[in-house]
C-alpha cells in the first residue's frame, strides 16, 4: 500500500497536467460536431461520373506505350473531362509516396497540373461563399494535411472560417479540405497525442512515457481505490 | 488554516469517491491508450503483411480496346486498366456489381473460385506461412472488413497473430489485411472510447459522464497533489 501512495505521488506529479489535457481534448472530441470537424463545412457534393461511351477516348494501349511502365491506369474525370491516371510507383495507400502521370485522355497530352487547374479543381470541390485568394504549391509535411506524402497545391479562400481546399499536383486528386473547425480539432488531437514535434502520429517517445506514468498512476490508485473498498471506507486514511 | 484544511478534506473525499467510481475506466484509459502507442500504427494496419509488388503492365497484352468495352457496358464506372497475378484486365462497376475483363480477349473473368483465391492471397502476401484455411463471405462482414468489399474471400495464414488476407471474389484485388493486433487495437480503441458496439459513436453518453466527471476528479486529485508536495516543508516548519 505504502509503495502504491509512492507511486500514484510520483506518477501523478509527471503526469497529471496531461492528464487535464487528455481529459479535456477527448471531452471535445466527444462533443464536437463530426462534419465541421472533418472540414466538410462547404465541401460540395461529388458531381456525377460522365457517361464515358459519349466521349471519345484515346486507346490506352497506345497511352500506355508512350509513357513509363504502369502498374495501373484509372480513367477519372477533373472538372467533367476525361483524363488516364498512370501510376507508376504505387503507394500501399494513395497518401503514402506515388508516382503518377496525368494524361488528358482526348489527346494523349501529359498534364502538370498548375495553380490555375488546382484552382478549378478546388472550386469544383468548394461550395462557400469565398473567392479563391492564394494557391501554393507545398511539399510534405503540410500542417493541415501531416499523412499526406505527395506534394499538394493548397488553395485558400476567402471566407469567414479560412477554408483551404488541398488538390494533389501530381494527379489532380482533391485530398480533403481544411478550416478552423478541423484544424481545432487538429491541434486538440495533437495535444491529446502529445504530437508536439509534428509528425501527425500518436507513435512517439514522449508519449509512450506519459502512457507508462499514466499506467503507474491508473494501477497505483486502482489499488488504492481496493483497500480503501476493503476497508470498509470506514478508518480515514492518515495525513 | 482552518479553510486550506477543508480545502485539502473536500478534495480528498470527492478524488476518492469519484475516482472510486471512475477507477475502472481510468485503468481501461491507460492500458488501452499505452496498447495503441506502443504498437506503431502501420505495424497495426498490416502494411508489413502485404508485399505491394510494383509489377507493370504490358501494353502488348492489352489488345482489347477500351471502346469495345464502353460500347458493351455503356454504364460502367470507374473504370481501370492493372494485374490480376499475371494477367492484364479491365475492372469496372456496374450498378452493384465489379467486373473483370481479359485485357486480351474481352473476355469475362469469372468470379474467383476457392483455389485462384488461395493463389492470389499468396501472391499478396508478404509472410512465410501456409494457408490454414480459407472462407467465402458473401453476405455478413466480420467486423474486421468492410461490408463495401463483399463479396470477398478471407484466407487465413499460419503466422504469428492469424493474418487473414481479404481478396475481392469479383476483381481479384487486395481488399483487406487484418492480424490479431489489428483486432486487438480495434477492441482496445472501443474501450478507450467506450463506444463497445462498434467504437464509430464517439459522441456517445458514458464517455461523456466519464470525461467530465474524471475531469472534476483530476483536479481535486491535483489540489492533493499540490499539499502533498507542499507538505514535508510545513511539516519542518511545525517542528519545535
Amino acid at each position: 500500500m505504502k509503495w502504491a501512495r509512492k507511486i500514484h505521488k510520483w506518477a501523478s506529479l509527471i503526469v497529471s497536467l496531461q492528464f487535464l489535457i487528455w481529459l479535456g481534448t477527448g471531452l471535445y472530441f466527444n462533443l464536437m460536431d463530426h462534419h465541421k470537424a472533418a472540414g466538410y463545412t462547404y465541401k460540395a457534393e461529388h458531381s456525377p461520373a460522365p457517361a464515358w461511351h459519349e466521349l471519345s477516348l484515346l486507346e490506352p494501349a497506345d497511352v500506355l506505350a508512350q509513357h513509363e511502365a504502369s502498374a495501373t491506369l484509372t480513367l477519372i474525370s477533373l472538372a467533367n473531362k476525361p483524363y488516364y491516371l498512370l501510376n507508376h510507383q504505387r503507394g500501399l495507400y494513395a497518401h503514402f509516396a506515388n508516382l503518377y502521370s496525368l494524361i488528358d485522355a482526348t489527346n494523349g497530352q501529359a498534364i502538370t497540373v498548375d495553380a490555375e487547374f488546382a484552382r478549378v479543381l478546388a472550386q469544383t470541390s468548394y461550395s462557400g461563399p469565398g473567392a479563391v485568394a492564394s494557391t501554393t504549391l507545398m511539399q510534405p509535411p503540410i500542417a493541415d494535411f501531416l499523412k499526406q506524402q505527395n506534394p499538394l497545391w493548397q488553395v485558400n479562400f476567402a471566407d469567414e472560417i479560412n477554408t483551404s481546399v488541398y488538390i494533389e499536383a501530381q494527379s489532380g486528386r482533391l485530398v480533403g479540405h481544411s478550416d478552423e473547425h478541423k484544424r481545432l480539432a487538429d491541434f486538440f488531437l495533437k495535444l491529446h497525442f502529445m504530437d508536439y514535434a509534428n509528425t501527425g502520429s500518436f507513435n512517439n517517445v514522449l508519449m509512450m512515457f506519459f502512457a507508462i506514468a499514466a499506467l503507474g498512476l491508473c494501477g497505483s490508485g486502482l489499488i488504492w481505490t481496493i483497500v480503501l473498498a476493503r476497508r470498509g471506507f470506514v478508518r480515514r486514511s492518515p495525513g | 488554516m482552518m479553510a486550506i484544511t477543508q480545502i485539502r478534506k473536500t478534495s480528498r473525499k470527492y478524488h476518492k469517491w469519484l475516482m472510486t467510481l471512475l477507477a475502472l475506466q481510468f485503468v481501461v484509459w491507460s492500458v488501452t491508450g499505452t496498447y495503441m502507442v506502443f504498437f506503431d500504427i502501420h505495424y497495426i494496419h498490416g502494411d508489413t503483411l502485404v508485399n505491394n509488388r510494383q509489377d507493370k503492365i504490358d501494353p502488348q497484352q492489352l489488345t482489347y480496346p477500351l471502346h469495345n468495352v464502353l460500347q458493351r457496358y455503356p454504364k460502367a464506372k470507374d473504370i481501370s486498366l492493372g494485374l490480376y497475378l499475371e494477367q492484364v484486365v479491365y475492372r469496372f462497376s456496374l450498378g452493384p456489381d465489379n467486373i473483370m475483363l481479359d485485357a486480351r480477349t474481352g473476355q469475362r473473368i469469372a468470379a474467383l473460385s476457392r483455389q485462384q483465391a488461395a493463389v492470389a492471397a499468396k501472391f499478396y502476401y508478404a509472410g512465410n506461412g501456409e494457408v490454414a484455411s480459407i472462407e467465402l463471405l458473401t453476405e455478413h462482414a466480420p467486423f474486421e472488413l468492410n461490408p463495401k468489399a463483399l463479396p470477398a474471400w478471407r484466407v487465413n495464414f499460419t503466422d504469428l497473430g492469424d493474418p487473414a488476407i481479404y481478396v475481392s471474389a469479383e476483381t481479384g484485388l487486395l481488399v483487406a489485411k487484418r492480424h490479431n493486433f489489428w483486432r486487438l487495437f480495434d477492441w482496445m480503441f472501443r474501450f478507450h472510447v467506450m463506444d463497445h458496439n462498434d467504437g464509430k459513436d464517439i459522441d456517445n453518453l458514458l464517455l461523456f459522464l466519464c470525461s467530465v466527471l474524471g475531469l472534476i476528479s483530476t483536479m481535486f486529485g491535483l489540489v492533493l497533489l499540490y499539499f502533498s508536495l507542499s507538505r514535508p516543508k510545513r511539516a519542518l516548519r511545525a517542528k519545535p
